[in-house]
């Protein structure tokens, strides 16, 4: 196996609060494969957003790295200096965020746009124009040359996103991040960018890492799902295997609770009991355990650890 | 059993542009229809399900029945009597009959309130509810789940499920008969979700409110809704009981979002229906039947006209000149 593209090695961070010490992230590992799908699930207050940041080194100002490496194609990106951070930001690692109307700029049409996020080459204006009517087109947006004079207003919901995609892929990363792009959309345009996704990356090659609360996009798009539970990596395989057979009760609660698993139509959907643990003040032993309902002794006592190999999960019980 | 409320042909026409400018660009339209004529009914106890992408008029349509959009045309009848939308005072008494549940949890909550002021804001605005404001709000508290600790805290320290139960909570404060809820589940976790619906639930069976949900998340409509309708360019295509809608979708569009819907089951073979084309904008509406630009049955007449209401209104209905079997 070749050296991943993205190696997260033991990465720890926290935000300094009022409250004391938040520990966002705790040792996490994460490798991406050159030309992989990898998707991240996990709910609101996980730490997925914080992990980007962290990728990307744009985290808050009260953010603090404890520990660990981001290996990015053998290069730690925590200790490059923010003039070589930068440029790898937009250049080798691109981004696609959630909402395409706040990520576009409403003032400047898509072509100006376009040939922005090109300034680093070295090609004639009409050249990058050309190179960006190009690139729409692959995005499957018809009479590209012309659309390159329009705002983003003019442009349907489903049509921007794509043309943030087509500008994230404009240099031709090694690393697109997308931050649940499809979640403003509806199921058809959903489809869309999807196929429309994994066919651009058969193209350019370079791998994904992808974020989304729906499990069903995560099952068609990603080679490969990490499952997060407040701060920690819980679950890690292919999508596969861990939606088949989930090992960690997390990912099963989690998968339990999708309503599209749930064949009856039901008035009472189920739910995960408890809360989240509060991160300034987190409970010894396993993160999960205050909600699991198979915990043992051991699980009060000690943090489980990533266990197995291609398929692994953070869980005591599992484990045995 | 009689309707709670009652629409028909409702209207929605933005202005769009006033003035010397727009006067001399006659070729621009000076107007935009958000909604185009839509008619719909909900009884006590009963859960419409309103689905369409973002765009399609699904929270015009919500604000128009709050008196909060200018309506055009129609009528819109609230338990019997007609209500008489755009002038806004003559709503007054009627309006906390009708409760608004907000899309953004967090960001329809005042920033400088506690969670106790913004609960008892509504006994404020509404006197002879309640006599004490602050102890109902505990009530309240309590009825969504959350504990009295929750009192002082202001809403950046809520998590985007508690700030929805606040919103529940705040909507239900006025003991509606209606509760329009804009994306209730939106931005939520599949288990908090699963928890804002399952409260939504409860309270419909305690307090017989009829809910209309709007959503574009097919999953939780098949097992929240009676009553469905897909709405595209601020129309509904097709509106029925989601039973029979969810069973046999007759309208192309309807057969296509269902299709689309992405399995978590990554072996699932998927029978998807590709849908061609971008999703017209609403200043550039289609001749004929809005959706013929996409659709992948297609013929001359639906260039042409739109086509009539088929079907048994109350069961399954749609508009489609060649509907699927």
């Amino acid at each position: 196996m070749t050296a991943p593209i993205l190696n997260i090695r033991n990465l720890s961070v926290s935000y300094q609060t009022k409250r004391g010490l938040l520990r966002a992230l705790r040792n996490i590992n994460l490798q991406i494969q050159a030309g992989r799908i990898i998707g991240i699930v996990g709910e609101s207050g996980c730490g997925k957003s914080t992990l980007i940041s962290a990728i990307i080194r744009l985290l808050a100002p009260n953010a603090r790295i404890d520990g660990g490496s981001i290996l990015f194609k053998g290069n730690d990106l925590l200790r490059l200096d923010p003039e070589a951070m930068r440029a790898l930001r937009g250049d080798e690692i691109s981004m696609v965020f959630q909402d395409p109307m706040t990520s576009l700029n409403p003032v400047l049409t898509i072509g100006r746009q376009m040939t922005d996020v090109q300034h680093r080459n070295n090609h004639s204006k009409a050249e990058k124009l050309s190179r960006a009517a190009r690139m729409l087109e692959r995005v499957g947006i018809a009479d590209a040359a012309e659309q390159l004079n329009r705002y983003p207003h003019h442009f349907s919901g489903g049509m921007r996103q794509r043309v943030a995609i087509a500008m994230a892929l404009m240099t031709k990363p090694g690393l697109l991040i997308a931050d649940e792009p499809t979640t403003a959309l509806d199921a058809t345009l959903e489809v869309q960018i999807i196929n429309r996704l994994r066919q651009l990356q058969g193209d350019v090659g370079c791998a994904i890492l992808f974020i989304s609360h729906h499990l069903g996009v995560i099952a068609e798009l990603c080679d490969e799902v990490v499952v997060m539970y407040a701060g920690e990596v819980v679950e890690s395989g292919t999508t596969r295997d861990v939606f088949r057979n989930p090992d960690h009760p997390y990912t099963r609660k989690l998968l339990e609770c999708d309503p599209a698993r749930i064949a009856e139509a039901t008035r009472n959907l189920p739910v995960i009991g408890g809360t989240l643990p509060d991160l300034v003040d987190l409970p010894g032993g396993c993160v999960f355990r205050p909600r699991c309902d198979r915990s043992i002794d051991i699980c009060r006592l000690e943090r489980p650890a990533l266990r197995g190999g291609n398929h692994c999960a953070a869980c005591h019980v599992a484990a045995q | 059993m009689s309707d709670l409320l009652q629409v028909k042909d409702l209207r929605v026409r933005y202005p769009l542009a006033s003035g010397f400018a727009a006067m001399l660009n006659s070729k621009k339209p000076s107007y935009v229809d958000v909604v185009h004529g839509v008619s719909l009914n909900i009884s006590r106890g009963e859960t419409l399900a309103v689905v369409g992408e973002s765009g399609s008029g699904k929270t015009t349509l919500a604000q128009a029945l709050c008196g909060l959009a200018p309506v055009l045309s129609g009528e819109v009848h609230f338990d019997g009597k007609l209500l008489p939308l755009g002038k806004d005072q003559h709503l007054q008494p009627d309006r906390k009959r009708i409760a608004l549940m907000f899309q953004d949890p967090v960001g329809s909550l005042s920033p400088r309130m506690t969670v106790r002021k913004l609960l008892a804001e509504p006994y404020r605005i509404h006197p002879g509810l309640s006599d004490d404001p602050d102890r109902s709000a505990l009530n309240l508290l309590s009825m969504v789940g959350l504990g009295n600790d929750f009192a002082d805290r202001y809403p950046h320290q809520l998590s985007g499920g508690q700030a929805r139960r606040v919103g529940v909570a705040r909507a239900l404060a006025l003991k509606p008969d209606l509760l329009i809820a804009d994306e209730p589940s939106a931005g939520l976790d599949v288990s908090i979700q699963g928890e804002v619906l399952n409260l939504l639930a409860d309270l419909q069976r305690e307090m017989g409110l009829g809910i209309m949900i709007i959503t574009h998340n097919l999953n939780i409509v098949r097992h929240v809704a009676d009553q469905m309708a897909i709405m595209y360019l601020g129309r509904f295509l097709e509106q029925g009981l989601s039973s029979l809608v969810f069973h046999q979708p007759r309208h192309p569009y309807t057969a296509a979002l269902l299709a689309a819907n992405p399995s978590t089951d990554p072996d699932a073979v998927a029978e998807r229906i590709e849908l061609t084309g971008e999703v017209p904008g609403l200043l550039q509406r289609p001749s004929g039947c809005e959706f013929h630009t996409r659709c992948p049955a297609v013929q001359a007449e639906c260039r042409m006209s739109f086509p009539a209401r088929e079907g048994a209104n109350g069961k399954q209905a749609w508009n489609c000149f060649h509907p699927l079997d």
